[in-house]
């Protein structure tokens, strides 16, 4: 197997001379039929092997659900909880830096090992649902905040991208080139069609603040107070009112090497890897040494 | 086994159902020289207790920076006005700090000085809640003042915060615009997400891929029609992102970005009356539950000056044999912050113009406990803060601070 995941097919007739289509393995499709033949297992095997892929989605669901999640919360927690944090200078930069590395670590294992080009797309869909269980469960069943203050980001429609230029490409190399930029590029402009409603103004005790200063403002967090917020600070004016459009561009530049770190980490951590027991870890274990037999 | 079962679900619900809601918001978890130094709340005064969901109410007061601000905290050169309550139990619909709006920070407050806040609040959620308000100072955190339970009835799903936009957008409800429009582009989102996916899971998965992979045959895994559905899809998540970008653009054309900033105001007039205190000594008797301060005050002012209150973290110790001092009790202030043992004067006489006088202050109660201030004794600097509230016979008040080191005194009860 080429360990950087390029490749190309060569032949669908390879497909034709391969197929020996086997009974009830619940694949009607030829090709996938083929696969199965190639694959070697038995009808009995290859109905287990659906079992076990059922469990492995399961277990890929629940847990990168809830890994996701957390770097996400851990590392740009605020932008993407409130409303009133998503500012056009720094959110479409943080958000995607962040969000790109665990899909792009999934993708990295899911086609290397399986060539299978939706790891990306698979993170970026178990973090959506996980962040609205999220604001659901927390934020309006436990503490009782509106759902308009909490409308999260997603990082959907980058991570289709980075999914796409793989499968096209099948280099690692030009996907974090091409399906990075794009994947910190598109956080901008994904976002702000489901968030435009939120930056509508108004006037407030004779100041202007957007609809998403004033949710902010009207449901207290106690312990937020507006200084927290990062909004705008440095030195992007010289770019007038498209200042998003440069930060948008800025995190695809970096988009791209965090795709090409986290896939390479993605990889590491996916590697089966034994190591030898000593005689004393043996000992416990209730295993002879070596030397001892 | 089942048996051991229905016990261990017994208990998971006995524990489940004895779990009570937070009723406040850990105040006397805050160190006592953060509520004894930093900043003294006085004159706060809600205008109602019991309100019904949407019905407004005022809070609304003054504070004392102190002069004497602990090194440990962080100056108030970034400050913001705020309330605190358990969740957002009420809405906040206007604020101000000396009259100056106050949706955003302040900077440049000084120390020494006073500064008057409104806050006009509405039931939100029903239940009691704890409400203080709070000035959050940036690197401290916030410093809250007395909380009061506010009663709010009504139905939870009657509230609604109806606003109108500057481009005459009439919203019903600020709780759910724009909700089902965000929520609209993440369900298409994870349906062109949940199709591609559909497309890869429903063939065979991780063993018959990783052994064919093993094998050598990728061309088996991937062929140019998913090479073109992966094009297709590409096109389709380009238009949605570009075209929903251009189509937001287009219906929301005056758009404004999140406001931020920070307003300057100035404090209060200083008081043209005043008085100087110096604390000779100061001790706080642990087991008696008794702060015991040997002051020498000096009027500077030009009418006699009797000492009312000696307020500090909110409680308020009241000369109960001065009527002027007792009619300044706001009837809504929190009475669990009262100390009802009062403050005992070693002299009751006025302190007449340009005259020094030693007066021994006492105030013993066991709010002291109560609200957790005496661990002020373990603090790195054992020092004390508050404010001395002195009347003039025309009910003129004169509100000064004074504060010093203080040491613990371990006497017996007796």
């Amino acid at each position: 197997m080429n360990p950087s995941g390029e490749g190309r097919v060569t032949s669908t007739a390879d497909i034709d001379a391969a197929a020996s289509p086997r009974e009830n393995t619940r694949f009607k499709d030829k090709k996938d039929e083929t696969v199965i033949s190639v694959s070697g297992l038995t009808p009995s095997a290859a109905r287990y092997s659906r079992l076990f892929d059922v469990l492995v989605v399961a277990a890929v669901v629940t847990i990168f659900a809830g890994a996701i999640h957390l770097h996400v919360m851990l590392t740009v927690g605020d932008w993407d909880m409130y409303v009133d944090w998503k500012d056009r200078q720094y959110w479409p930069l943080v958000m995607p830096v962040s969000m790109i590395m665990f899909p792009a670590a999934l993708q990295a294992i899911f086609w290397v090992n399986f060539r299978l080009p939706i790891g990306a797309t698979v993170g970026a869909t178990v973090l959506l649902i996980a962040t609205w269980i999220g604001r659901y469960a927390n934020w309006w069943i436990w503490t009782g905040f509106p759902f308009t203050e909490g409308v999260p980001s997603q990082a959907l429609a980058g991570a289709l991208l980075m999914d796409m230029t793989l499968i096209v490409l099948r280099n690692s190399l030009f996907t974090s080139i091409i399906g990075g930029f794009a994947f910190g590029f598109v956080f901008w402009p994904s976002n702000y069609s489901a968030l435009a409603p939120f930056y509508l103004p108004v006037e407030h005790q004779g100041m202007v603040a957007s609809l998403a200063d004033m949710i902010g403002y009207t449901f207290p967090r106690s312990n937020m107070p507006e200084y927290l917020r990062i909004i705008e600070r440095g030195t992007l004016r010289t770019f007038g009112s498209s200042v998003s459009w440069v930060s948008a561009a800025f995190a695809g530049f970096i988009c791209i090497f965090m795709h090409q770190l986290w896939w390479r980490l993605g990889l590491f951590a996916s590697q089966a890897t034994f190591l030898k027991n000593s005689d004393v870890v043996k000992s416990f274990m209730g295993i002879k040494s070596s030397v001892a037999s | 086994m089942l048996l051991k079962l229905i016990k261990f679900a017994a208990v998971c619900v006995a524990f489940i159902a004895g779990v009570s809601h937070a009723a406040a918001h850990g105040e006397r978890a805050q160190e006592p020289y953060l509520r004894t130094r930093t900043v003294q709340f006085y004159d706060v005064h809600f205008s109602k207790t019991d309100v019904k969901v949407n019905e407004r109410f005022e809070l609304t007061g003054k504070f004392r920076l102190m002069q004497d601000w602990p090194d440990a905290v962080t100056p108030p050169d970034i400050v913001f006005l705020s309330s605190i309550s358990p969740g957002p139990t009420i809405a906040r619909v206007e604020t101000y700090l000396n009259g100056e709006p106050a949706r955003q920070s302040f900077a440049g407050l000084e120390l020494g000085r006073d500064y008057e806040f409104r806050m006009v609040l509405e039931g939100r959620t029903p239940g009691s809640s704890h409400i203080h308000p709070s000035i959050s100072i940036k690197g401290s955190g916030p410093l809250v003042g007395p909380g009061q339970w506010v009663n709010i009835s009504g139905e939870a799903h009657s509230f609604a915060f109806p606003i109108k936009t500057m481009t005459g957008l009439q919203i019903e409800d600020l709780q759910t615009f724009g909700l089902a429009h965000a929520v609209g582009w993440h369900l298409a989102w994870l349906a062109v997400a949940a199709a591609w996916l559909s497309f890869w899971l429903a063939r065979p998965l991780i063993l018959p891929r990783w052994l064919v992979l093993q094998k050598g045959r990728e061309d088996l895994l991937i062929s140019l029609r998913d090479t073109g559905a992966g094009i297709i899809v590409a096109a389709i998540v380009l238009v949605m992102v570009f075209g929903g970008y251009v189509r937001a653009s287009a219906e929301y054309p005056y758009n404004v970005p999140l406001q931020s900033g920070l307003n300057r105001v100035a404090p209060l007039p200083a008081s043209p009356a005043y008085v100087e205190i110096k604390v000779i000594s100061a001790t706080y008797d642990v087991p008696g539950r008794s702060m015991r301060l040997a002051t020498q005050i000096t009027n500077k002012g030009s009418e006699p000056l009797s000492i009312g209150e000696l307020t500090t973290a909110n409680i308020r110790f009241l000369n109960q044999s001065l009527p002027v001092a007792m009619a300044d009790v706001d009837p809504s202030y929190p009475r669990d912050l009262i100390a009802r043992t009062g403050l005992k004067l070693s002299s009751d006489t006025p302190i007449n113009p340009g005259e020094t006088k030693e007066v021994r202050v006492e105030a013993t109660d066991a709010v002291w406990e109560l609200e957790r201030l005496v661990s002020f004794l373990t603090d790195v600097d054992s020092k004390f803060g508050g404010l001395l509230l002195l009347y003039a016979p025309n009910g003129e008040r004169v509100i000064a601070e004074m504060g010093g080191p203080i040491v613990p005194v371990f006497t017996e009860l007796k």
